[in-house]
């Protein structure tokens, strides 16, 4: 797992599948089977529009189409590690935000994916927020949320 | 997310950054609170923490009343509520997206080998 501490503004999300980790790896980085989960409920990701090169300095871009409305949201990402089948690295390049796929092999056929999203906004980067902002934004989110109410919604 | 709702989404955030501040939007969260109120869980000159109130006042997390003597200050849910809703955002796709993925590897294991496009019109 990671053994960095805990950086500024970071999300952390974890599940577990039951497949091996090769399979789970391309899932990750082919157009044919991204197309099957990368828009969430309600949002197809045409295979059409997925570009994908998996290699530092490639392209991952997508487009999300709202499922009711039609409306298109264009994604652009530059991988920024490909380490099949344990670890991909991209920076979304309109938010800057990274994301770090992890994937564990448990030794059972099953495997646990990792995501880490850090550097949320701009704003965090500032050295002193870095210094101040010592909560993952999981927790922190959930910290918020039973201060207004919204986490068990 | 319009740009101005960034700029407020990253206000915001930076404003949280200080377990400090944290503690007095935990606190008003309960309720209203004057200065005096807030300074008292804290090793903390007045001044000091009215700096703290300044920064959240300025990214609109809190607002004081301007007329009463003691202008107690009151804690802004909405503007709370979009940081929690933006972190909770990210956490709902990265669910969703895997939700279905677990069914796309469970069909791929099983033979069936749905391929795009495979919904009828």
């Amino acid at each position: 797992m990671n053994e960095q501490t805990t950086a500024p503004g970071e999300l952390n999300f974890s599940r577990r599948f039951d497949a091996p980790r090769e399979l789970v790896f391309r899932c990750l980085i082919e157009p044919e089977h991204l197309a099957h989960f990368w828009g969430p409920a309600g949002v197809s990701a045409p295979v059409e529009h997925i570009k994908v090169d998996p290699r530092p300095g490639g392209v991952f871009e997508t487009v999300m189409v709202n499922d009711a409305d039609g409306s298109q949201y264009p994604t652009r990402a530059v991988y920024v590690e490909v380490a099949e089948p344990e670890r991909l690295v991209w920076t979304e390049s309109h938010s800057g935000m990274t994301v770090t796929a992890t994937f564990t092999d448990l030794g059972d056929g099953r495997t646990e994916v990792h995501i880490r999203q850090t550097n949320v906004p701009e704003a965090f980067r500032s050295p002193q927020a870095q210094a101040g902002f010592l909560t993952s934004l999981d927790r922190f989110a959930a910290y918020l949320g039973g201060l207004s109410g919204k986490a068990t919604r | 997310m319009t740009l101005a709702a960034e700029d407020q989404l990253d206000a915001t955030f930076m404003a949280l950054a200080d377990p400090t501040r944290r503690a007095i939007v935990a606190r008003l969260a309960e309720g209203d609170a004057t200065v005096n109120e807030l300074a008292a869980p804290f090793d903390m000159t007045l001044p000091g923490i009215s700096k703290h109130l300044k920064v959240l006042e300025r990214c609109g997390l809190i607002s004081r009343t301007r007329r009463a003597q003691f202008r107690p200050c009151h804690l802004e849910a909405d503007v709370l509520d979009a940081a929690v809703d933006w972190i909770e955002e990210s956490r709902r796709v990265w669910a969703e997206r895997f939700d279905k993925l677990g069914t796309h590897l469970r069909d791929l294991q099983s033979g069936s080998h749905p391929r795009n496009g495979e919904d009828d019109e």
